[in-house]
């Protein structure tokens, strides 16, 4: 079943000569259990595009349909609470894994959680559940500050999947580890992908990543100019 | 989820040693409040405890407390004599400073009638009240005596014969109450030698005349010695049924003198006397609040962009508004709430050590909360505009 589809997308910041197309009629889509990796240099529209698609940028003009519904098109956000809809059906991974601080790493998977009104018993259970299949249980009541970088992306990550989220957007979940531990967490993401049949896209300027994924589109000034899929 | 607790806890050290700070501002703006109580309870003490039907007192004059007021002793006779009246005493009253126990106390002095006139203490909590026409004293404890003590003052002794704490002077002082006679002599004794020069030169004046023989100028010399029956007020009560209004008019149209109810007197205290001390108090109150509100809005401000980053993630995440509102305001709250306890706290177990009397008044204490919350919620402003702008792209990137 389709997740996301984005058509004809383009996004122009400034007018007059102070314009600038960051995107421009850019068309993909992505399914369950979909792999999407968003390649290019700086400067691409790889992050415009990630905010475009995770509600946060409104485009200039173009169509995203999300889970069935289409959510915006050309006069903008057709009505939908976006914030329900990124607390309810997306996670996000970010590059320097962005947990909050002065909560535990239990906590942190429970935030999510709090905030779609699990029952409490439930939302511990669901979180220390998530923490066991990212193997790192045993520092649930550790603060971030405490853990080493691959223990903070894998709690970053037992976050996203605290939804059960049909889309995963990444930004860069590597960029901060070493090529060991990109690799481990690029594993997981397609093992989540597979097990929990959630559509993810990483976006990621490292090409060894992203080995085995379904989707490769590639970024230069604001326009696919290649898509394709890696082998295994 | 108590996001602002969990963020609290983290930052104990700063949390707390803010909210001793903050506290002990809330510390000063309560002893405020207590001295300002304090201040108008001690000035209006006096008249609330003499308490008579009239304050006569020379004409438009405010007196005896709130401005100088001279009256000869021998008014209260025409006084008496006026309808309505029951009984008018003489009432002098003034501050002084002496010797008490080798230490220099700075005291008030009230002179009255002690054989049943007015103006005499009501409440004597050891011993009893003065009954012997001189050298006998009831004093405020502040004045550090006890009852037996022998107190010189001017040319004679006086014994503590009892104790009265109802009232001080609206400077705050002790009282000593004398019989009218030892008051007037306390207050107008003069140095002998000073007394010797002026005869002199008035004896020098009264010969230089030529129609006075040296034999007259002696004798005209005592008629002219300055007069020290002087009182500051004549202590009216009225004869039952008798018209307050009516007396003082009357007293007013024939004797020539001002006459105020106690309730008048109250008012010419407050707005004379205390009026500007009440508003010097209220302006640093008002002061300390403020600073309070900006010391809270800056470690509120510096508290929420220290977490804007993850601010930015929750939004991402898809937080409402109102989780972060929470968060910023709790924590605004609890800073407020938690200074305001500490002060409270402080200043209800160290206003005895105050050298003016704080009256903490728990209305006061409940008024300063509701300013103080209302502040907290003022000072939370500035980081939840911050707060509430910050863009959830900025959790994206490096």
């Amino acid at each position: 079943m389709e997740i996301l589809r984005i058509e004809g997308l383009s996004k122009i910041f400034g007018s007059g000569h102070l314009e600038v197309r960051a995107l421009e009629d850019i068309n993909l889509s992505v399914s369950e259990g979909d792999l999407m990796a968003l390649l290019g240099p700086s400067g691409s529209g790889k992050t415009t595009l990630l905010l475009c698609t995770s509600l946060i940028l409104d485009p200039t003009g173009g169509k995203i349909v999300f889970d069935g519904q289409t959510i915006f098109q050309k006069n903008g956000w057709a009505g939908v609470d976006i914030r329900r809809i990124r607390r309810e059906k997306i996670g996000f991974i970010f590059q320097s894994h962005n947990l909050i601080p002065f909560l535990t790493a239990k906590q942190n998977v429970l935030f999510p959680l709090s905030l779609i009104g699990l029952r409490k018993e439930e939302a511990e259970s669901r979180a220390m559940e998530l923490l066991r299949y990212m193997e790192i249980a045993d520092r649930a009541d550790y603060l971030p500050a405490l853990l080493s970088g691959g223990e903070q992306q894998r709690v970053a990550v037992a976050r996203a999947l605290a939804n059960n989220a049909k889309l995963i957007l990444a930004d860069e979940p590597t960029a901060s580890l070493d090529t060991g531990r990109g690799m481990r967490v690029m594993e997981l993401l397609k093992k989540i992908a597979k097990e929990n049949q959630s559509a993810v896209i990483v976006v990621t300027h490292d090409v060894r990543m992203i080995e085995g994924f379904d989707h490769v589109y590639q970024l230069k000034d604001g326009r696919i100019i290649d898509e394709g899929q890696t082998q295994n | 989820m108590d996001l602002a607790v969990y963020d609290l806890k983290l930052h104990r050290g700063r949390f707390i040693a803010t909210v001793l700070g903050v506290g002990l501002l809330f510390t000063i703006v309560l002893a405020m409040n207590g001295l300002y109580r304090g201040n108008i309870n001690e000035g209006l003490a006096l008249i609330k405890a003499t308490k008579p039907d009239l304050w006569v007192v020379e004409r438009y004059r405010g007196g005896p407390f709130n401005e100088q007021s001279t009256l000869p002793e021998f008014y209260h006779y025409s006084i008496k004599a006026m309808p309505g009246v029951e009984k008018a005493s003489p009432f002098i009253y003034y501050t002084v400073e002496r010797p008490i126990s080798g230490k220099s106390r700075h005291f008030s002095i009230i002179g009255y009638d002690v054989f049943g006139g007015l103006g005499g203490p009501q409440k004597i909590y050891a011993g009893r009240n003065i009954e012997e026409a001189h050298y006998e004293m009831v004093a405020h404890p502040k004045l550090g005596v006890r009852l037996g003590d022998r107190i010189p003052l001017g040319l004679h002794t006086y014994t503590v014969v009892g104790l009265t704490k109802e009232a001080v002077s609206s400077d705050g002082e002790a009282l000593v109450y004398l019989s009218l006679p030892d008051a007037q002599e306390v207050l107008y004794q003069r140095d002998n030698e000073e007394v010797r020069s002026q005869r002199e030169r008035l004896l020098r004046t009264l010969s230089g005349q030529s129609y006075l023989s040296p034999s007259q100028a002696e004798k005209l010399l005592p008629k002219l010695q300055p007069d020290t029956h002087i009182v500051n007020a004549i202590l009216v009560r009225l004869k039952p049924g008798a018209d307050r209004t009516e007396v003082s008019g009357g007293i007013e149209k024939w004797l020539y003198l001002s006459a105020f109810s106690t309730e008048e007197e109250l008012q010419l205290m407050l707005k004379g006397r205390l009026a500007s001390m009440t508003k010097q108090l209220l302006l640093f109150r008002t002061l300390l609040l403020i600073i309070s509100v900006i010391i809270v809005a800056l470690v509120i401000y510096t508290f929420t962009m220290e977490k804007i980053r993850s601010i930015a993630v929750m939004k991402l995440i898809g937080a409402p508004n109102w989780v972060i509102i929470r968060l910023v305001m709790e924590q605004s709250l609890l800073l407020t709430i938690g200074a305001f306890l500490f002060g409270l706290a402080l200043i209800h177990n160290t206003y005895q050590l105050f050298p003016r009397t704080l009256l903490l008044v728990p209305g006061d204490d409940l008024v300063t909360f509701i300013v103080a919350f209302a502040g907290g919620i003022i000072a939370s402003i500035l980081g939840l505009w911050h707060a509430l702008k910050t863009q959830p792209a900025m959790a994206l990137g490096g």
